[in-house]
């Protein structure tokens, strides 16, 4: 079974078999769209053999939405459905609230004795996502693991528009503060935006999924400020694709 | 016959009493193949980008129609009215005002719906006959209505469609009631839906031209819509003050939703569907609504006329998708 998540930056791909990932992928979506495939009467037709997979293989597919573009081939789900099945699966729990940074968009999903029960999107841009991260690590010149390091003594920051909030951290590093803190008030930005939808779809225990969750430091401002359990998941970036393998293979 | 625009739900019955058709600008606009165009014309006029969509729509149609004047809600609609009618009346249109009174007050309305009577020369005789003539056209929406939640067999566009017109009964009641006799006997030789989803639909129309189709294909059905239902004057009354007391519409969220949570319960609707507009104030009363509405909740939000965008479609393919695995166990 293949999974594919066609994010608004890369896209994910994962082979699974008997309920084991056999295979993974990450492409950068544009180059994904360029060189892996092409589209023929409004379906996506993928070019299986620069991407290594059998045609033969059944395929489900999400993400598509925000393209607007079907895989020809393959199922498809919604992405909230994907990425609750992916954490469902990957985290053997039930009961949490699964909070989805991507490169573009962030979403909190609310999960129940194994149903969504509700889930919130971002507003259309990308504010607080991995995008604005990736650019305020840039104005701050260091790089994505530096800028996931630091949680003490956070700048405050209100904007968290990827373009806008450049302007802000420009302000602040005006001011003298040290890159540590500015870096840290960049991942409290972040919590800070998704606070009130963790709130509004509470439980007590929270996953990370998306490139969000590689952020050690954005996971603990969000253990200790939501007083919640954050469980960690193996792949995380992986979890939509996982997600929709799992559906593909019917659940249990 | 002159033209009487008007932006929201207004007595109608007056402006038919006068011999005179009545527009809703509203529908005009949506109903448009240049509504975004519309739009376009509006924001060149001046009027700010971070503005309702719909007041710019508004704003060109009102100009564009061989209107006589414009009755313009002061009370009861929307916060940004009073600076739509002015615009226009720069632009030499002839606003009459109306309202609807905020606490409800009989009184209040008596005089506002007097006031608009003498403004087009008609007594009560004249205006309580126009009624009972549009109230046997009125009859045939509760049964659009009711075939539409209780036999399922009226399509949530159809229902929108008669339910909306129903402000202004397309400025000629004959051919409304035509149209709606027919969809009607077409709709009774129909199988009833199995719906696998029953929505309702909630808050001022939408600016999405296809969103009742998308939701069909997502095998949902909207079963209930909210201010459009209101529209139709649903509950039947010998006077017409005591129709515009019971319409709900102008009297805030809370009067809304003694109407509407009754109506979630008769029709059995398994999630709802909250539609805003983007810059409009009613998004604040979000927070209201969702938190009185004890069922699983989308809110959604349009800005131009056009299709469904990509995201509010995830979102809402999403939401039935949830409904429809909910308690089914995986
Ligand atoms: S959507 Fe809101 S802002 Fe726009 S016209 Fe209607 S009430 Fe006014």
């Amino acid at each position: 079974m293949l999974g594919i998540d066609l994010g608004s930056r890369t896209v994910k791909i994962v082979l699974m078999k008997n309920r084991e990932i056999m295979a993974c992928s990450l492409y950068d979506t544009i180059r994904f769209y360029r060189q892996f495939s092409r589209s023929s009467r409004g379906k996506l037709q993928l070019d299986f053999n620069g991407l290594n997979l059998d045609p033969e293989t059944e395929m489900v597919a999400t993400g598509y939405g925000k393209i607007a573009v079907t895989i020809a081939g393959a199922q498809k789900i919604p992405e909230i459905q994907a990425h609750a099945f992916g954490a469902l699966f990957q985290s053997r729990c039930e009961n949490f609230t699964l909070l989805d940074i991507g490169g573009q968009d962030t979403k909190v999903i609310q999960v129940q004795k194994g149903d969504i029960v509700d889930f919130a999107t971002n507003d259309r841009c990308a504010a607080g996502s991995g995008r604005y991260l990736e650019n305020m690590a840039s104005v701050l010149e260091i790089n994505w693991e530096q800028l996931s390091s630091y949680d003490q003594n956070p700048v405050e920051l209100n904007a968290t528009c990827a373009i806008f909030g450049e302007t802000e951290l420009i302000a602040r590093i005006v001011e003298g503060h040290p890159t540590s803190h500015l870096a840290a008030g960049v991942n409290y930005a972040v919590f800070k935006r998704v606070a009130p939808l963790l709130k509004k779809l509470y439980s007590d225990t929270i996953i990370l999924s998306g490139g969000g969750a590689l952020n050690p430091a954005l996971v603990r401002m969000i253990r200790e400020e939501t007083g919640c359990q954050v469980l960690p998941i193996k792949e995380p970036r992986l979890n939509g694709a996982i997600g929709c393998c799992v559906w593909g293979q019917g659940w249990k | 016959m002159k033209k009487i625009g008007f932006t929201t739900s207004i007595p109608v019955e007056i402006i038919y009493a006068a011999g005179q058709v009545p527009v809703d600008l509203n529908n005009l606009f949506i109903n448009s193949s240049r509504a975004l165009f519309m739009l376009d014309l509006a924001e060149e006029a001046g009027y700010p980008r971070n503005t309702c969509g719909w007041i710019k729509g508004l704003y060109t149609a009102a100009l564009e129609t061989d209107i006589q004047g414009v009755i313009a809600v002061m009370q009861g609609d929307c916060s940004n009215t009073q600076a739509l009618m002015e615009t226009l009346q720069m632009q030499g249109r002839e606003i009459i005002p109306f309202a609807y009174p905020y606490d409800r007050d009989p009184e209040m309305l008596r005089l506002y719906v007097e006031k608009l009577m003498a403004y087009f020369s008609v007594n009560w005789d004249q205006v309580l006959q126009a009624k009972k003539d549009l109230d046997q056209i009125r009859q045939h929406c509760r049964e659009l209505d009711r075939l539409t939640w209780q036999e399922n067999v009226v399509t949530g566009a159809e229902n929108h469609y008669f339910l909306v017109s129903s402000s202004d009964f397309l400025g000629q009641p004959q051919t409304y009631e035509q149209e709606i006799k027919a969809c009607i006997q077409m709709a009774r030789e129909r199988e009833p839906n199995l719906d696998e989803v029953r929505l309702a639909y909630m808050g001022v129309p939408p600016i999405f031209t296809n969103l009742y189709e998308s939701i069909e294909a997502m095998g949902a059905r909207i079963v209930y819509n909210e201010v459009q239902h209101q529209f139709s004057m649903p509950h039947s009354s010998d006077h017409i003050l005591d129709q515009y007391l019971a319409y709900t519409y102008p009297y805030g969220a809370f009067a809304r939703l003694k109407d509407i949570l009754p109506e979630l319960e008769k029709r059995n609707v398994d999630g709802i569907i909250h539609y805003t507009q983007t810059f409009c104030f009613r998004q604040i009363e979000d927070i209201i609504y969702r938190s009185h509405i004890k069922k699983p909740f989308l809110t959604l939000e349009g800005d131009k006329p056009g299709k469904v965008d990509a995201r509010t479609r995830m979102r809402l393919e999403s939401f039935v998708n949830m409904l429809k695995m909910r308690g089914k166990g995986r």
